[in-house]
């Protein structure tokens, strides 16, 4: 495989920065909800402080060096900032433009994540790595592997047997109501894929209960390496998928992260005549599994007697705007419960948490306690990278809850 | 470097940040002063605790160093902005709530305490700490006192320096000073609390304050009024003041800025609406606010209101309250730039100054929507450019200090609330004479005779 090729870094990216957060009047607003500025509370943690890391970088004001860089690295991408700012700076997406161009001046991305670019952008090495997980797994080998390569998985056979009476075990798939129509095809992530396979087997035993619905050899949605100033490949994995799915009418997906990303592809092909409308007519029939669920009418098959409660994924909330389907879904399955700050990043963040261990871990107690004094026996989420940080925060509490994607609870 | 060794031993090496990075990060506050080319400080420092303040200020003054305070870095007129270098002073790990004393009812905080957690912790006991600048979710007690700041609830509830009672302030040179206290009376000596309250960082800092509070209202109703113009609004506003109605907000917008965020929110309003008044009323109860309601509605519609809406339910409040705080944004994305400004006139002077600011909108082609709060004379007249382009910029710099000059005319003043600092000095003197800007000075000589405190201010 070559290298990524060098190409002068293209300061455009960074009038691209300048003009997304030149609305930025510094107020302030977006200190108090920033995850980051929460546990790190210095002004260049901030959305504010990034935007005026970008705007500086834009006039001159700052050397595009390494602090700068890692400045702009240092950031979860989570959108706290562009809800609360009255504005609506899109700090997220000025701080993707600034990677891209730290990148671009760097020849390409450091060597580990050009390597997980390299993986995830291909299915076969993706396919390998869920089968070699699997193995692993299997044969108990997993606890070997760094921390949350592998992480612990809480099926939904170990929920039952946990939660639920006897009575729920293998119960009747209610029929299904009137079908959305049309052919629903299924949209794996990476990390369901890699991480989560009991939970993908969940969401598709779900999506056949309502209709025929069936998984493709999709490839990765793009967003490590859109976060990660690899704009390119994400383009070409997008143009990949958007072919892939052209014949379905519905597209499914039960990562959070893998939806927001893919409802959003239309925009970056605004300007590619040959692109748009396909870019345009895939975005559009995306839809989160909780999204389709409620839509579709679907009922839990048991209503359990514990209690839920749920973290809502960045790429959920803030990404889609979902926010009442999977309390309403939770409420059908059992008593639910709203935790504070529920809509604050786990932490995760794709990679922040490899990257960022000791600040990840500050934002996971927090959102540990925030679990826990909800007295839920479980708390559920809808994204594999948020269900990762979760399983560590479960362990962490020492029983005193578990976590669990929410396809594996319904 | 040995300075640079001494701060770090005052405060911990971690709190002392010298990158170009973390300097940049704290050149900057929310006013129009701009981002580049940055106003370094050399060296940010973070104390925690007023012993660490107090050695911070005992070498800043031993070496001349200049000292600027910063909060939260929210205010609007570069108060915070470290115009000659030196330190940058960051108030923001101070955040202990140190006392909700009930019985005297008074709250005791440090000054990195956000302005909404001190409310919020006092709330919860039942008690009410009024004001409520704009930026109360995010700025800082220890700012809102050093800026004296405002917000909506004025007219009823008055503003910070209503509520300051006592303040732990470190001076210039390191020595650690008390003033007032939990007595109510108190007659003893100058009144240095007031003296400190929106003293903008140029006197002192402030490392403690005691706060007075008020019994939480048990009920809160909005009502939202159009007139046909705004001085109709005016007019009634001052009726229902003059009839013994004070509401607890009484905020005022023009026909520019209602029409801004009637389109940013989607909303159908009279096309006849001219401006729209936004009142609160706080109560004993439901009783208690209809009766008001009932009242305020008889005033409005004698003064020629052409609708009366009170919310029936909390969406409705809301929906209503939207209208005001979607306000900022909204008239923000008129123009690529908008000079906010914050005068104050007398109260009768308001529909005065609304016409003013009409006339100089007209002489400069520029459009200035007007919104404020009306029950208390303080209006944000916005006034809408393209800085980009050259003669916009100096045709808006020219309105502003019209505008200025306006406010000094019918009897106002440059700042209601968001404080002089680096944006309006030049206006200073004709604001307050000659032997007015002498007594400043002599003041800041005796407290402050090195000029270490946050230089470059206010004159």
């Amino acid at each position: 495989m070559s290298g990524p090729r060098p190409s002068p870094p293209d300061r455009r990216l960074l009038l691209e920065a300048k003009d997304l957060v030149s609305g930025c009047d510094r107020c302030g607003a977006c200190l108090p909800v920033c995850p980051l500025f929460r546990v790190r509370d210095l002004e260049r943690a901030s959305g504010r402080g990034k935007n005026a890391i970008a705007r500086a970088l834009a006039e001159g004001g700052l050397e595009p060096g390494p602090e700068a860089r890692a400045a702009v690295d240092f950031c979860l991408l989570c959108r706290a900032c562009a809800e609360a700012c009255p504005n609506r700076i899109p700090t997220d997406e000025a701080m993707v433009r600034v990677r891209q161009f730290f990148t671009d001046a760097a020849g390409g991305p450091p060597a580990g994540l050009a390597l997980v670019g390299r993986a995830l952008r291909s299915r076969r090495w993706v396919r390998l790595g869920a089968g070699a997980l699997a193995l692993l797994r299997r044969v108990g080998l997993d606890r070997l592997l760094p921390a949350g390569t592998a992480p612990a998985q809480f099926t939904r056979a170990a929920f039952l047997r946990a939660f639920a009476g006897p009575a729920v075990l293998g119960g009747p798939v209610p029929a299904a109501p009137a079908a959305l129509g049309g052919r629903v095809a299924y949209f794996q992530g990476c990390g369901m894929r890699l991480l989560f396979p009991d939970a993908a087997r969940s969401t598709l035993a779900l999506l056949n209960g309502l209709g025929p619905a069936a998984g493709r050899d999709n490839s990765c949605c793009g967003l490590p390496h859109l976060a990660h100033g690899m704009t390119g490949t994400f383009l070409e994995l997008a143009r990949r998928n958007i072919a892939l799915y052209e014949d379905a009418d519905l597209v499914v997906t039960d990562c959070a992260s893998c939806g927001g990303t893919l409802k959003h592809l239309a925009g970056w092909f605004a300007g590619d005549p040959d692109w748009r409308d396909r870019a345009a007519a895939f975005s559009a029939k995306v839809l989160d599994l909780t999204e389709y669920l409620v839509r579709a009418g679907y009922r839990p098959r048991a209503r359990h007697d514990l209690t839920f409660t749920f973290h809502e994924p960045c790429h959920l909330c803030r990404g889609q705007g979902i926010r009442d389907q999977p309390r309403q879904l939770l409420a059908q399955a059992g008593r639910f419960v709203d935790m504070a700050e529920a809509d604050s990043c786990c932490g995760g963040a794709g990679t922040f948490h490899l990257e960022h261990p000791e600040v990840a871990g500050l934002i996971l107690e927090r959102k540990r306690r925030n679990i826990e004094h909800t007295g839920a026996q479980v708390v559920v989420t809808a994204c594999p990278g948020c269900l990762l940080q979760l399983t560590r925060a479960a362990e962490a509490s020492g029983g005193r809850f578990q976590a669990i994607h929410i396809s594996q609870v319904l | 470097m040995t300075i640079l060794e001494d701060l770090r031993r005052a405060v911990g090496a971690e709190h002392v940040l010298d990158s170009g990075l973390d300097r940049f990060g704290y050149s900057y506050d929310s006013s129009h002063h701009p981002l580049v080319p940055a106003r370094l400080p050399d060296v940010v420092v973070r104390p925690r605790t007023t012993g660490e303040v107090a050695r911070v200020l005992a070498l800043a003054n031993a070496h001349g160093i200049p000292v600027t305070p910063r909060g939260a870095a929210s205010g609007r007129t570069g108060g915070s902005v470290p115009l000659h270098g030196g330190i940058a002073l960051t108030l923001d790990r101070m955040t202990g709530i140190l006392e909700v004393d009930e019985a005297n009812m008074m709250v005791t905080a440090e000054p990195g305490v956000r302005t909404m957690a001190l409310h919020d912790a006092c709330a919860a006991r039942g008690l009410f700490y009024p004001p409520d600048p704009a930026s109360w979710k995010f700025s800082t007690i220890g700012g809102n006192v050093a800026e004296n700041a405002g917000g909506m609830r004025a007219v009823k509830y008055g503003v910070t320096r209503n509520y300051v009672m006592g303040l732990e302030v470190v001076l210039a040179d390191g020595t650690v000073l008390e003033t007032g206290g939990k007595a109510i009376k108190n007659v003893t000596g100058y009144d240095l609390t007031s003296l400190f309250t929106g003293s903008e960082g140029t006197l002192g800092v402030i490392t403690r304050a005691t706060l007075r509070l008020i019994a939480m209202p048990k009920a809160r109703g909005v009502l939202r009024i159009l007139f046909p113009a705004m001085d109709d609004g005016c007019r009634a506003v001052q009726r229902m003041l003059l009839e013994g109605i004070v509401p607890s907000v009484a905020e005022l917008m023009d026909d520019l800025s209602l029409g801004a965020v009637a389109r940013h929110r989607n909303l159908q309003l009279p096309e006849a609406a001219g401006a729209c008044a936004i009142v609160e009323v706080d109560g004993e109860d439901g009783a208690a606010l209809a009766a008001q309601a009932r009242r305020i509605e008889a005033v409005a519609v004698a003064c020629g209101a052409l609708e009366v809406r009170v919310a029936q339910s909390q969406a409705e409040a809301d929906d209503l309250w939207a209208l005001r705080r979607g306000l900022s944004s909204a008239v923000g994305a008129l123009a690529p730039d908008c000079l906010s400004e914050d005068i104050s006139v007398p109260r009768g002077a308001f529909p005065e100054m609304v016409r003013r600011i009409r006339a100089i909108s007209a002489k400069y082609g520029l459009p200035i929507p007007v919104f404020g709060h009306a029950g208390d004379g303080n209006l944000h007249p916005a006034v809408l450019c393209d800085l980009k382009d050259p003669g916009q910029a100096e045709r808006a710099e020219q309105a502003v200090a019209e505008l200025f000059a306006a406010a000094l005319a019918v009897g106002g003043t440059l700042s209601g609330e968001h404080g002089i600092g680096l944006t309006k000095r030049p206006f200073l003197e004709r604001a307050l004479g000659a032997a007015g800007v002498r007594t400043l000075k002599a003041i800041k000589q005796s407290l402050d005779p090195k000029g270490i405190l946050n230089p470059g201010k206010i004159w």
